[in-house]
């Protein structure tokens, strides 16, 4: 068995007794139950509200989702290495014949078919709401547009939200004592939530780039985005890689 | 032992965590863009707010919704994760000390932090305060006849939150449970302040004070009763029932 395949598989064996994905799931109806709940007690005010329903839906919603789903991704990049720090497993894990970024990004690939687990339900949620009451016609006439639209918004909120993803995770693997990345994980958030929200280069803080959304973007900004959502990720990686080897140095 | 001395105990074995690192660092976070931002506060004419009013009423609202309950949660996770790394919690069950107790002086020490938290917000919000009125040449520092009962009712508020905190840390034993649970009840008070029935759920109590008040200082806005009646019976039991679950399940899982 090639070692790539193995980190994954010992991840997953590692992580399944954890409740890990039993966590991203309760997370993603929970978020997912929000809109749904906001829009069923509001359904006047949002009926009544101008633009698409996907930009109602998104500007009236998606910010406590994100901080809900950004909030649960600290919980799940925190326990992805508490189980290797908890009883030194992690030092097991050093002297096997594997990298250790490896490990690190074993676990990355667990993290994220979770997230993206999340996300599914919370665009589903949010598709439903728009077909039942913001546009009831769209869905008896068989036109699908606004869920396509509503899709597009999510997947471009699932790559912005990956650099935040891989940077819960680069601090996990950081700390030893659990606490210790949960606050300064909380505190990241919160730094993302209090910077200005109409300043470009402040809104690329990995924290502060999953409260963007889709509806009403210029496009060129769109794609702005994109490829920073993208270079932070691999930006993010490669501090990672750099700093285990740095750590093995001192060990 | 009596309780004193035990808590005085819990509070050395947190003493090298850097959690008041933590705490302090949120406390800059929160309170430097409002410094910056300051001149926001002269622009309230709409609301009918005053400059001064309106610095307290904003700083203090971005402590009480998301960071301070945040940063109580993260210290819930401490007091119970350091004693379950190398299996500490077995010699302190092992003890002629009762579990009970044990539970108390814990959740007085989160008390305490929560205390220490407050204080230095309070101060964090004298300094800024000056140092806003000396960039914008007007006096926003609020007199703290006002400032220290509002900030003793906030948390006073705060408590039955402490208590289901603790109640959430103690009983589930999963780290991903108790944690996520613990961060994402606080994102729904948002919601829950806007209904009749908010005083059933502690994660809002702080915020519905404050937002009380916000609406009592502005003269445009309409203020949302704080109701004493039932309040203070709901929270009192909330808290009670809290406590008694939070001191009954303690170590239960270790003594199997």
């Amino acid at each position: 068995m090639s070692f790539k395949k193995m980190n994954f598989l010992l991840e997953w064996k590692k992580i399944k007794r954890t409740g890990f994905f039993a966590a991203f799931l309760a997370g993603g109806i929970l978020a997912g139950a929000f809109p749904v709940i906001n829009t069923a007690v509001r359904t006047e005010m949002f009926i009544s509200s101008p633009g698409s329903p996907a930009a109602i839906l998104m500007s009236a919603n998606y910010q406590t989702m994100a901080m809900l789903s950004l909030l649960l991704l600290t919980a799940g990049a925190c326990i992805l290495y508490h189980i290797e720090y908890a009883d030194n497993g992690i030092q097991k894990m050093q002297s096997l014949p594997i990298r250790e970024s490896g490990l690190f990004f074993g676990k990355f690939f667990l993290l994220l078919p979770a997230f993206f687990l999340m996300f599914c339900i919370q665009c589903a949620a949010m598709i439903f709401c728009g077909l039942h009451w913001l546009d009831p016609a769209a869905a008896s006439e068989g036109e699908l547009f606004h869920c396509l639209e509503l899709v597009r918004c999510f997947g471009f909120a699932f790559l912005l939200t990956l650099p935040a993803a891989l940077l819960l995770l680069f601090l996990s693997s950081l700390c030893r004592n659990m606490w210790i990345m949960l606050g300064i994980g909380i505190l990241g958030i919160f730094l993302g939530t209090m910077l200005p929200s109409d300043s470009f280069a402040a809104s690329l803080f990995p924290f502060a780039m999953p409260f963007q959304t889709l509806p009403g973007m210029e496009e060129d900004l769109v794609i702005r985005y994109i490829i920073a959502a993208v270079s932070e990720t691999a930006f993010i990686g490669i501090i990672e890689i750099i700093c285990i080897r740095i750590r093995r140095l001192f060990a | 032992m009596n309780i004193l001395s035990l808590t005085h105990m819990e509070s050395r074995k947190i003493k090298r965590s850097k959690i008041l690192l933590i705490l302090a660092a949120s406390i800059l976070i929160l309170w430097i863009p409002n410094i910056i931002n300051a001149d926001i506060n002269f622009q309230m004419d709409d609301i009918g707010i005053s400059p001064e009013n309106s610095f307290f009423i904003q700083g203090f609202m971005g402590m009480v919704w998301f960071i301070y309950p945040a940063a109580m949660a993260v210290c819930t996770v401490l007091l119970v994760q350091t004693e379950r790394a190398n299996n500490g919690i077995l010699k302190m069950l092992a003890l002629p000390v009762s579990t009970s107790a044990l539970c108390l002086a814990k959740f007085i020490l989160l008390v305490l932090l929560s205390v220490v938290y407050v204080l230095l917000s309070t101060g964090a919000y004298y300094i800024s305060a000056a140092a806003a009125s000396n960039m914008a040449d007007y006096n926003l520092v609020l007199m703290p006849s006002y400032v220290l009962p509002m900030i003793g009712k906030l948390f006073l508020a705060s408590l039955p939150m402490l208590t289901v905190f603790w109640m959430i840390a103690v009983l589930i034993r999963t780290p991903i449970f108790s944690v996520g649970a613990g961060l994402a009840s606080i994102v729904p008070s948002v919601l829950l302040i806007n209904t009749k029935l908010w005083f059933l759920y502690p994660m809002c109590y702080p915020f519905y004070v404050l937002t009380s008040e916000y609406g009592n200082l502005a003269e445009n806005m309409s203020a949302s009763p704080v109701d004493l009646i039932p309040w203070i019976p709901a929270a009192a039991a909330i808290s009670v029932i809290c406590l008694v679950i939070a001191c009954l399940s303690f170590g239960r899982a270790e003594r199997r």
